[in-house]
């Protein structure tokens, strides 16, 4: 979530969207991905590079790319609809992009930056939400068992203040400042007249960079990215309600999509339970011939097939009426005999 | 003759293109004088689009032209500024064609009228003589293309023009005689716009004094030639109709044309009267009110034929007058078509009370449309009234030109039987009125 707009907290979005593409390099589709960017930067007047979202000095790195899928852009970004998102209490119209669908074995990662004070997060310039108000919505959350562990990053001013009030079970927390700290941007971008990215996420991007699918770094690794010699504020964490030491949590646990697969070697003989299953189900379907695969159409033509536009003609009939009506007044009028100046 | 003709037209082209090829033809296109929903070059090419998606042009409330123009326009859209430039020409020399003969018919008639000694022995001065009537015809082909009105319609590619076109060769036929020519024309033109119908009666009057078959209404040669006429043009109708038919296969086009011309449903603002009456009405009375409105364009054929019997081509230009300001969707080009005869009656000069008058009032209100127009609309200071101000303004002038021109059609008239110089019984001099 980026709470902010404008052009001058063009950070905000880079932190987002880094963030973002970190979490879709390490298997996270977009369909479970909640994504709220006020999204005027790319397109803002103001960018000289337009369509694009840079995240290093230098240009290095384009996080604006084709694939990014924003699911409450503009001014649908509001403190309404992230409590709405989190606790699932949605109008049923909603569409499932917009739709936080997690149930009691997700592991949910919620990334907030944008500007904030002691105990409160601003929202689009215009409210506010505070962290008594986060607290209770992730409480909802466990009552509704909309989740199994939950990790906070937030990265603003202050922002320790935003988890000192969670009282629900297996939440960790991380905070890129302490309470009277404030989180200081990296450097600026000359060309592009903004400060590209703040401290915090900008170590935690580059720690995040580093980081495959199959690695096996864990919480304390991340706990120590960005230590006050870099950072000035001092980043904060929180792991009294996580029932599991963070030693052992893995950070693919949350930042990535990472499947337990077992790759075995033994073979199993499954023909006595295959006849077994078949004889509790009777065959009740009719003999139909099933369909194979490879007689359907081929999916380029499919894709491809479009109407073909014909277009109209008059109808023969009446071009030829119509030529005949004309024909028969001119000669009605000019008479036969001139037929023999047209032969 | 030829010559000058051809000057004039070459002139005209060169106008016409110029303006197309200036900036100001996109200007032109979009205001409300010259295109309403009933003619715009716009809705024809959004109704050719519709038809090449598949989709009947008639679906919508958008397109509202016959069938007939869809097959013209559909072959020939690429040249769409080429066409409107030809019909114009065409129209000039068919009405430059019909003055000609006109002329001739009006001096034999003359002639005749001298010698039968039905005019009074003081009226020399007022008799036409062929000096003057000899620059006439060109002068109407003038005043119909250089017309400032028919540029822009012919600018802003509105179908007026082939309605224009269509109506002068009728005038054309009606005037060299061909009673099946006319009646074919008549027809095209009543198909396209349902108003030119109530020149059937001046027409009919024309054939029949040329045919010398005397109006009596006992007379069964009247009857005869009337029927014969009337079946002629309804059946020229009925088969121009069905044909259309033809085209898209089905009947979509007469409520889509004819039904919108008749109940009004758009009330877009344009130099008629009907717009703002409309949309002023509540929904209970718009019936009784379209109704009163569409007879007061056809209810003026029949006093006006009574009274002008011996005159069928002056009631020809008062009806195609009435036409251009009563109808409900009028634009400039029909203002210019009736425009372009006033020249013939170029020596009823003397008589014609209000020209200064009206001719400045048409004038001022044509200047002021535009600007009226962009302070309603963009700058917001004004609002419809102010628009509608200056359309009655305008109707009102044109009204009294038309007036003014028939008064002094009869004036003369009344002075060629009696004399110029009127005394009443006691010998002082009079005055004629009009009661």
């Amino acid at each position: 979530v980026c709470t902010s707009r404008f052009w001058f907290n063009y950070r905000h979005v880079a932190n987002t969207l880094s963030v973002y593409r970190s979490v879709k390099r390490l298997g996270i589709p977009d369909s479970h991905i909640v994504l709220m960017l006020a999204d005027d930067m790319a397109c803002n007047p103001r960018n000289p590079k337009p369509a694009t979202v840079f995240s290093h000095k230098n240009m290095e790195l384009n996080v604006y790319g084709d694939d990014v899928e924003v699911d409450y852009r503009s001014y649908e970004v509001t403190v309404e609809n992230f409590l709405r998102v989190l606790t699932g209490r949605i109008p049923p119209s909603t569409p499932r992009s917009k739709r936080l669908l997690s149930d009691d074995r997700s592991n949910i990662l919620i990334y907030m930056t944008g500007h904030g004070g002691n105990g409160f997060l601003k929202f689009q310039d215009s409210e506010e939400i505070t962290n008594v108000e986060l607290a209770d919505a992730f409480e909802q959350m466990w009552q509704k068992r909309r989740y199994n562990e939950l990790l906070f990053i937030i990265d603003t001013c202050q922002g320790a203040s935003m988890y000192e009030r969670f009282y629900s079970p297996n939440i960790m927390a991380l905070a890129s400042s302490q309470v009277g700290e404030d989180s200081l941007s990296h450097q600026p971008d000359l060309a592009i007249g903004v400060h590209l990215m703040d401290r915090y996420t900008f170590y935690v991007l580059e720690f995040l960079e580093e980081i495959h699918p199959a690695s096996q770094t864990n919480m304390n690794d991340l706990f120590q990215v960005c230590p006050k010699s870099l950072c000035v504020s001092t980043p904060g964490h929180r792991t009294d309600l996580f029932q599991r030491d963070p030693q052992k949590v893995l950070i693919t646990d949350f930042f990535g999509s990472v499947r337990k697969v077992e790759i075995t070697t033994e073979t199993l003989s499954l023909d006595r339970d295959v006849a077994g299953v078949e004889s509790k189900f009777p065959e009740e379907e009719l003999a139909t011939e099933p369909l194979k695969y490879a007689e359907q159409l081929p999916v380029a033509q499919i894709i491809h097939q479009k109407p073909k536009q014909k277009d109209w003609h008059p109808p023969g009939g009446f071009i030829l009426g119509l030529w005949a009506l004309i024909i028969m007044v001119f000669f009605k009028t000019y008479g036969i005999k001139h037929m023999k100046h047209v032969f | 003759m030829a010559a000058p003709l051809v000057l004039v037209v070459l002139a005209a082209v060169t106008v016409r293109a110029a303006l197309y090829r200036s900036s100001l033809a996109v200007f032109i296109a979009e205001r409300v004088e010259v295109a309403t929903p009933l003619n715009a070059w716009k809705r024809v090419v959004e109704g050719l689009a519709l038809l090449d998606l598949g989709v009947s042009p008639y679906s919508g409330a958008i397109f509202h032209e016959t069938p007939l123009i869809i097959y013209l326009f559909h072959f020939l859209i690429e040249y769409a500024e080429l066409v409107f430039m030809i019909t114009d020409v065409l129209t000039a020399v068919a009405l430059y064609l019909a003055i000609q003969d006109f002329n001739k018919v009006v001096f034999k008639k003359q002639k005749l009228l001298i010698e039968l000694d039905k005019y009074a022995p003081d009226v020399a001065e007022l008799i036409q003589t062929p000096m003057e009537m000899h620059y006439i015809p060109l002068k109407v082909a003038l005043f119909y293309l250089l017309n400032p009105y028919t540029v822009m319609s012919c600018v802003a590619k509105s179908t007026c023009a082939i309605n224009n076109s269509v109506i002068a060769f009728f005038i054309l036929a009606t005037i060299k005689g061909s009673a099946f020519l006319s009646a074919v024309f008549l027809a095209l033109a009543t198909y396209q716009s349902l108003y030119p119908l109530t020149l059937f009666a001046p027409a009919l009057l024309y054939l029949l004094q040329r045919q010398f078959i005397p109006i009596k209404l006992k007379s069964k040669s009247f009857w005869l030639y009337t029927m014969q006429y009337a079946s002629l043009y309804l059946c020229s109708l009925v088969v121009i109709i069905c044909l259309s038919f033809f085209l898209l296969n089905s009947w979509d086009f007469i409520p889509s044309v004819y039904g919108f011309i008749l109940s009004v449903p758009d009330l877009t603002p344009n130099i008629g009267l009907f717009w703002y009456f409309f949309a002023e009405m509540f929904e209970h009375f718009s019936l009784f009110f379209v109704c009163v409105f569409q007879i007061n364009v056809f209810f003026y054929t029949i006093p006006l034929a009574i009274k002008l019997k011996e005159h069928p081509v002056f009631f020809m230009f008062v009806q195609l007058a009435i036409i251009s300001i009563f109808k409900s969707y009028p634009t400039l080009g029909d203002v210019a078509l009736y425009m372009a005869f006033l020249p013939v009656w170029s020596h009823l000069y003397r008589f014609l009370r209000n020209i200064f008058i009206l001719s400045c009032v048409l004038i001022f209100c044509s200047f002021l449309f535009p600007v009226l127009w962009h302070l309603w609309i963009y700058a917001g200071s004004a609002n419809s009234n102010f628009y509608y101000a200056i359309t009655l303004t305008f109707n009102v002038g044109q009204i009294l030109l038309i007036s003014d021109y028939f008064y002094a059609f009869l004036r003369r008239e009344y002075y060629l039987t009696h004399g110029l110089h009127l005394t009443r019984q006691d010998g002082t001099e009079a005055m004629l009125v009009l009661k």
